[in-house]
């Protein structure tokens, strides 16, 4: 199907544009359709809550492609337009706006939506969740006239909020469910490592709490938690995190968690395949949900490949994200829902440092690190190889880490 | 790029001296800061490289990231460079890195932070 045909692919976020560019690429020369709700023109998400939010960025450094790029890559991008539903038989794709696409393979990649809470007062003005750029713009514009600001959720979303809104010289109160936010990706230990980071950087934290009422007249004056703490704000952001978007439904099309797909991203429907933050897929064996932005581009990038070579080529990617707060860079690789051991290299005093999540047999199937990029690379060889590795030698920042994965208990 | 002989037009006192030869072993990095740069020199196949030490996608320092096959990999978004013309290989770094002259002679390496012509 290289000359011929039609590949239409839904969601232009990071998953879809890179799966079009990848088509294009590895040499189809059919047409591809690349559709997507949103207006604006692809952008990048993760700056939107960083360096966007901050000013560092502008509007058009955060594109992901040149608009022109597009049309000299004959994509046909199509914005603005809503998914009513597919006709998998004779493989249709129908619009809200009446419009309809013929496809020999169809691509879903519709990413993530929010999370959303429902809290007495939360038609006030100065509410907002963070997902799309015309989010990012409406709260950057109101809290340049706001001196403090609620944060619902400590999770990454909340933190790098909580650490850029603090930089724009606004006070910060994160109201966060649990005590420990995080610490069923993270643990225990690098939880209180963040609770310790936003307090030390002046944010106000208040965990095993909820906001349970917003209070004012027309325009949020203050939330009320569950514990009884009144806090004054003219502003408030809630990040309780984002489900997997699975508009694009079919009776046939098979979802757990997300679009459930195989190794090659085809779906439980022929010539239909999924990539990226709405799919859950075959990871050492296990099916899992991964929300991030290296994901979305490299599962993209080789269910592109299988769209046009079937079953040519398996998706084996260690997940990995990154994040940004109060000057500090942080990287996770791997995945571990649970562990039996933690080893922490170097210390959490410096900011510098390393945590590794073993399982039973000593192997690494995740690491955090804290402002050590070196660590980065051998790190995502260590989880792929799957080795036992001695905890002590991991422990011990004299050994170098190349030299700890030759070591077998 | 690539100059082993100290006859070389280039005048010497323009490059700045890196490390010595027996520093830089194969698919070893080293960093340079100049006045206005960061500049990431390694050795591929014996040859000696010098380019861009900040990543063309967003910042971060390479000579935190890895040599392997004259590919640079930056450690945080993973964009491959090929170190002996600064192209991109694999993305998502768009822009290629700009390369610099370089001079292993007597035991020492030296680079120039001039744009190369």
């Amino acid at each position: 199907m290289s000359d011929t045909g039609t590949i239409v692919i839904v969601g232009a976020g990071i998953a879809g544009v890179h799966a079009a560019e990848s088509l294009r690429k590895e040499g189809y020369q059919g047409r591809i359709v690349l559709l997507d709700s949103d207006n604006q023109m692809p952008y990048d998400r993760p700056p939107l809550s960083k360096e966007w939010m901050t000013g560092v960025k502008d509007d058009d450094n955060i594109l992901l492609r040149d608009p022109s790029r597009y049309e000299s890559l004959d994509i046909d991008l199509k914005l603005g337009v809503e998914v009513k539903d597919i006709d998998p038989v004779h493989k249709i794709l129908y619009t809200k706006d009446g419009s309809s696409y013929q496809w020999d393979k169809l691509m879903l990649a519709t990413g993530s939506q929010l999370r959303t809470l429902s809290i007495d007062g939360d038609d006030l003005e100065g509410i907002f969740y963070l997902r799309k750029m015309a989010d990012a713009k409406a709260i950057k514009q109101y809290v340049q006239h706001v001196q403090e600001v609620v944060i619902i959720g400590a999770g990454f979303i909340g933190a790098e909020m909580a650490s850029s809104l603090k930089q724009l010289g606004i006070d910060v109160t994160i109201v966060e469910r649990s005590s420990y936010p995080m610490e069923n990706i993270v643990g225990r230990q690098i939880s209180q490592y963040f609770l310790d980071l936003h307090r030390r950087n002046g944010v106000n934290v208040i965990t095993n709490d909820s906001v349970v009422q917003f209070n004012g007249e027309t325009t949020v004056e203050e939330a009320v938690t569950a514990g009884g703490q009144r806090i004054p704000c003219q502003a408030v952001m809630l990040s309780v995190g984002v489900v997997p978007n699975t508009v694009v439904s079919h009776p046939q099309l098979q979802t757990n968690d997300g679009y459930v797909v195989n190794e090659y991203g085809e779906t439980s429907i022929s010539d239909v395949y999924a990539a990226g933050d709405c799919t859950s897929w075959p990871y050492q064996g296990v099916p899992v949900h991964i929300e991030h932005w290296d994901h979305a581009v490299n599962h993209a990038k080789k269910v592109s490949q299988n769209m046009i070579n079937p079953q040519s080529s398996p998706y084996a990617y260690i997940p990995y994200f990154w994040s940004e707060q109060y000057n500090n860079r942080f990287q996770y690789f791997g995945h571990a829902k649970t562990w039996s051991k933690t080893i922490l290299r170097a210390s959490t005093d410096t900011n510098m440092f390393t945590y590794f999540y073993l399982d039973d047999q000593n192997v690494p199937k995740a690491a955090f690190i804290s402002n050590q990029p070196k660590n980065a690379l051998p790190i995502r060889r260590m989880i792929k190889q799957e080795n036992p590795v001695n905890p002590e030698d991991l422990a011990d920042e004299n050994i170098s880490l190349k030299k700890v994965q030759r070591v077998l208990t | 790029m690539q100059h082993t002989d100290s006859s070389d037009s280039i005048s010497k006192s323009s490059y700045i001296y890196v490390c010595s030869s027996s520093e830089l072993e194969e698919n070893d990095l080293t960093e340079c800061e100049t006045e206005t740069k960061t500049i990431v020199v390694g050795r591929s196949e014996g040859k000696v490289y010098a380019v861009d030490g900040i990543c063309s996608h967003e910042y971060s320092e390479l000579i935190d990231g890895e040599l392997e096959d004259s590919c640079l990999i930056c450690p945080l978004h993973f964009a491959c460079f090929d170190i002996r013309d600064g192209s991109v290989l694999e993305g998502p770094a768009e822009d290629p890195l700009q390369t610099y002259d370089v001079i292993e002679k007597d035991g020492s390496i030296w680079v120039n932070d001039g744009k190369e012509e």
